[in-house]
């Protein structure tokens, strides 16, 4: 007395169809970029531009790999990377229990959807200038940018998230016995996590632009600078070269942030669960 | 015989639009070791209120709510819910975890072999061993009922609420799985709480029957079906009790 669901039975086969479609479009991609590649050499050889300000890519390429050699940019990526580990990591824990609190008083809740509306629009470097006057210079003026642009687009994601659980789920889980903790943890999270993953998408892309930017305007923080001071340090000296190849790191960390990073975790959660927002 | 459940005197209402509406109106009731009663009664009667009120789910007016003669207030293990959505399980946890994760939770006495093999017994009992990996969304909606109904059996609850757990079920899914509760019915010794709106559900499952008025619901009538199994909707004795529960149930002719 069984019925046969005829999409559990053919999983293996739905998943391989979709990997071969997946490598076919993996291929457009990278013949996309390798098309601008070649013609970006080709117009800063043979085009009327200044080979100066806009070097070939294949210099650039030399470049990139001189400062990888040398591990000067590797230096400065680390440090990039590490202080926005340090302001996504803060900034989660801050949005999680603010948004706690929010499901919690209502009063509270008011409060913080004047907040919200406040500073959700607000880019963090817009607010640098308050922040160096209160806690100076250095990185954790940078972590607190990081922080301002983390908190807000997931906040709002994840209220969305938890706005949206089945009744039917809160009360099983109080059925089957769990304390409050317990259900927020292990029901709630779980169920509102294709909105709180959304969120920290537009995060991560908010505060990685925060970064760069309040790095540039910063300088270096003591001895040690991040990606953005990187490539105003070059610029400064008119190491053009070196100035493109800090850029193609920043846009390399991005793409493999967005297409690994975030794509396996898609992979493991929504599309294995069968979820959607 | 020990009572399992006691209702005495329930009162319910709910604030509506400004005005108070009173749903359930002074129902008593009383269940012993393997009862298993289905609830009838016209549509928006306040059945499922009553085992929602029953599971602490709503907060009642007036009146008590006894399981083994101690009083209850708030929701737990003992008084388990099946609800009628297909949306129940935990979606990121396949049929075995979502088995296994409130055993874990109930049953930290047990050692981690046993809670497996009463996973396993009632993952059997629902025909569902096949399936155990396999996530709800590669299920269809009987068998995401039956891993609700094993989930809940496998806790050991002393009453089992049923809120028309096959109500959006095809028809022939629908006799399968009255068959398999039935089945289920005879291993255990559970007591079962099944709200329909079927006549010939009500009969072929339930050992009592209650039909509720219109709200303010109170107990129209409450038959004990001594039909002997297995009960077959072409015998007489089927028949008259359809037409008796018909009756009363004041349905509009066309």
């Amino acid at each position: 007395m069984k019925e046969i669901n005829p999409d559990y039975k053919n999983h293996s086969k739905i998943r391989l169809a979709l990997s071969s479609k997946n490598l076919r479009e993996l291929w457009i991609k990278i013949g996309f970029i390798v098309g601008v590649m070649i013609i970006w050499e080709v117009i800063a050889r043979f085009g009327r531009v200044s080979s100066t300000l806009f070097p070939p890519i294949s210099t650039i390429g030399i470049a990139l790999w001189d400062n990888i050699i040398t591990g000067e940019i590797l230096e400065h990526l680390l440090y990039s990377l590490y202080l926005i580990f340090i302001g996504i990591g803060i900034g989660i824990v801050l949005t999680f229990i603010l948004t706690v609190l929010y499901m919690i008083y209502k009063p509270f809740a008011n409060i913080l959807d004047i907040v919200i509306s406040i500073m959700h629009p607000l880019p963090g470097i817009a607010l640098l200038p308050i922040i160096m006057l209160i806690v100076g210079l250095g990185a954790k003026a940078i972590v607190i940018v990081i922080i301002q642009s983390v908190i807000w687009p997931v906040m709002v994601n994840s209220i969305a998230g938890f706005r949206s659980i089945p009744i039917t789920q809160v009360e099983l889980g109080r059925n089957i016995g769990m304390s409050e903790l317990r259900l927020v943890c292990s029901v709630m999270i779980p169920n509102a996590f294709p909105h709180i993953f959304a969120g920290l998408k537009i995060a991560w892309s908010r505060s990685w632009r925060a970064l760069i930017g309040a790095e540039m305007i910063f300088g270096a923080t003591g001895l040690v600078g991040g990606l953005g001071w990187y490539i105003y340090k070059k610029r400064y000296f008119l190491e053009i070269p070196d100035v493109f190849a800090g850029l193609l790191v920043i846009v390399a960390i991005g793409i493999i942030v967005e297409e690994v990073v975030m794509k396996q975790i898609e992979k493991r959660t929504i599309v294995k669960w069968g979820v959607t927002v | 015989m020990r009572k399992v459940l006691e209702v005495e005197g329930l009162n319910k209402s709910f604030r509506m639009n400004k005005k108070n509406i009173h749903v359930l109106n002074n129902i008593s009731l009383s269940l012993i070791k393997r009862d298993f009663l289905t609830v009838l009664g016209p549509s928006g009667c306040g059945k499922s209120t009553l085992i929602r009120c029953i599971c602490c789910f709503e907060k009642i007016d007036g009146g008590v709510i006894k399981v083994d003669g101690m009083l209850v207030t708030r929701p737990g293990p003992d008084r388990l819910m099946v609800f009628q959505e297909f949306n129940q399980l935990f979606h990121w946890k396949t049929v075995w975890e979502n088995i296994i994760y409130p055993l874990n939770l109930n049953h930290r006495n047990k050692t981690k072999k046993e809670r497996e093999e009463i996973a396993s017994k009632f993952l059997e009992m629902v025909n569902l061993k096949d399936f155990k990996n396999a996530y709800p969304r590669q299920l269809s909606g009987g068998m995401c009922q039956r891993v609700a109904i094993a989930r809940a059996l496998a806790i050991g609850p002393k009453i089992l609420l049923m809120d028309e757990p096959f109500g959006a079920l095809d028809a022939q899914t629908r006799s399968i799985l009255q068959k398999e509760l039935m089945d289920i019915w005879n291993k255990t010794d559970i007591t079962i709480i099944f709200i329909t709106h079927n006549i010939q559900e009500s009969i072929l499952l339930g050992n009592k029957i209650m039909v509720l008025s219109r709200i303010p619901a109170a107990i129209k009538v409450l038959v004990d079906n001594t039909i002997p199994f297995p009960r077959m909707p072409e015998t007489p004795e089927f028949m008259d009790l359809w037409k008796e529960l018909y009756s009363t149930l004041d349905v509009k002719r066309f």
